[in-house]
């Protein structure tokens, strides 16, 4: 009987030195995980593509249900705007067809004289849309993963919405691709001011609005000007919108994009046959 | 033989409701939203699942559960891999040391301990995941995600205490 208890007492023991000696090996697990990832690896990227790929699907059933609620409810919240939208698209709408015109007569004037002048034009660009699936924008990152279904997507192409960019594709699995939004600490993108043409970096920290950093120190930039992109570097064409300048202080500037960031339903993956510096050998993020 | 079967069945998938419900929530917490406010702004709903069902239910969301729960809130997020695990594995640090102070308390002050937990775990996710970037997150942000989470607790737990009352068996 005494024996027993003692083998007791001996197995619980063990049980506890083994609980506490798995919570180290699982501490420090968690630290490789997130030294290995530093390092960027391939293997760690692939494997998250995998897994990504693997869980997409449960969110996308949930998105269903959960966009049912949010139309029902924006409908009835919808209804009083119907009249005021109505009145506001006709006149949008008179205002779009001169500017149709306009647009026609300068697109003929513009090939006229790029005959003259004997200019290579850029390659036609090619988009799929894509339908959000899953957001998430914290203090620690800020992303979003896409259904793109077998669609040729490439990692480095450019996400936009219908107000302008919104980031990047990061990873592309089968099914599903993550795409790093302007905000996010990863994100650096090549701009400029669309009047001065004053060049800098748009610089993501997680906040709802990025900084504008490299710039001239006696840079003449203004709260509202246009931020385009620069197109330096060779992965994002020149001259798309990003946002306007919200706040100029001594030690920084901050953009607000044009997009909301948040309430993105579908974007735009635009295939501009540009590789810039991701290189066109880059395996961890393409599908034919 | 075969009610048997259906037994250990029923019994492996109550085992593991625990898990399931959180992966739930947690899926469900990454859905775009239409108010721009809550796409900011989200609970951090694995820290409030978590601390519910080590205070709950120990027996059944152990360690490897944490861990597991962890990584699939890793996968899911962009941010560095890994960080999510460390955060949950604080927390159980943090709740298997000082349960005794909240277990079989009023409801109050159950909220409270989550309160002061979870502002140490993301304070401890927060610094590590600085420590990656060689660079400090803005606290702004984890302060508004960590009054959100609070805010949330009591209704993420309604929802899993209906799932632990009443599709999970007592063990007799």
């Amino acid at each position: 009987m005494k024996r027993r208890r003692s083998l007791y007492v001996h197995l619980s023991h063990i049980r506890l030195l083994a609980k506490k000696f798995a919570l180290v090996i699982l501490f420090l697990s968690a630290f490789a995980l997130m030294l290995v990832n530093k390092t960027d690896t391939v293997i760690i990227e692939k494997t998250s593509t995998v897994a990504t790929d693997v869980i997409s699907p449960a969110i996308d059933v949930l998105v269903i249900p959960a966009k049912m609620i949010a139309k029902v409810y924006d409908y009835f919240r919808d209804l009083k705007q119907i009249h005021k939208d109505n009145v506001r698209l006709r006149e949008e709408n008179r205002k779009l067809n001169i500017l149709y015109d306009r647009f026609k007569s300068l697109e003929i004037e513009n090939k006229l004289l790029s005959d003259l002048l004997n200019y290579v034009t850029p390659e036609e660009s090619e988009f799929i849309t894509a339908r959000v699936i899953a957001e998430e924008g914290d203090a620690f990152s800020h992303s979003m993963i896409a259904y793109t279904g077998d669609a040729p997507v490439k990692k480095g192409q450019v996400a936009l919405s219908d107000k302008g960019v919104v980031g990047r594709v990061e990873r592309v699995g089968n099914a599903y691709a993550r795409i790093i939004l302007i905000t996010d600490i990863n994100s650096k993108i090549p701009v400029m001011a669309e009047k001065t043409r004053i060049r800098g970096i748009l610089s993501g920290d997680n906040t709802t609005m990025p900084r504008l950093i490299f710039i001239p120190l006696d840079a003449d930039i203004n709260v509202g000007d246009r931020i385009v992109t620069s197109g330096v570097a060779g992965v994002f064409p020149a001259g798309l919108p990003i946002g306007k300048v919200a706040s100029v202080n001594k030690n920084e500037i901050r953009i607000k994009p044009f997009s909301s960031l948040e309430q993105l339903e579908y974007i735009k993956l635009v295939n501009y046959g540009l590789s810039g510096i991701l290189g066109e050998d880059d395996e961890t993020g393409q599908r034919p | 033989m075969s009610e048997d079967l259906d037994e250990n069945i029923t019994s492996l998938f109550q085992r593991m409701l625990p898990l399931l419900s959180s992966l739930f929530l947690l899926l469900l917490s990454y859905v775009p939203l239409d108010f721009s406010l809550l796409n900011n702004i989200r609970p951090v709903v694995g820290i409030s699942c978590v601390y519910f069902w080590l205070l709950h239910r120990p027996d059944l969301f152990n360690l490897w559960s944490i861990y597991f729960y962890g990584m699939v809130d890793d996968i899911i997020s962009a941010s560095p891999f890994g960080s999510n695990i460390l955060a949950m594995l604080v927390l159980y640090v943090l709740i298997t040391n000082l349960s005794r102070f909240f277990n079989a308390k009023p409801f109050v002050v159950m909220w409270y301990g989550f309160a002061a937990l979870a502002l140490v775990t993301m304070l401890c996710r927060w610094l590590a995941v600085s420590v990656y970037y060689s660079q400090f997150l803005p606290l702004s942000m984890l302060f508004f995600s960590y009054m959100v989470t609070v805010a949330a607790y009591p209704l993420i737990s309604l929802l899993l205490a209906f799932v632990q009352n009443n599709l999970i068996a007592d063990d007799d």
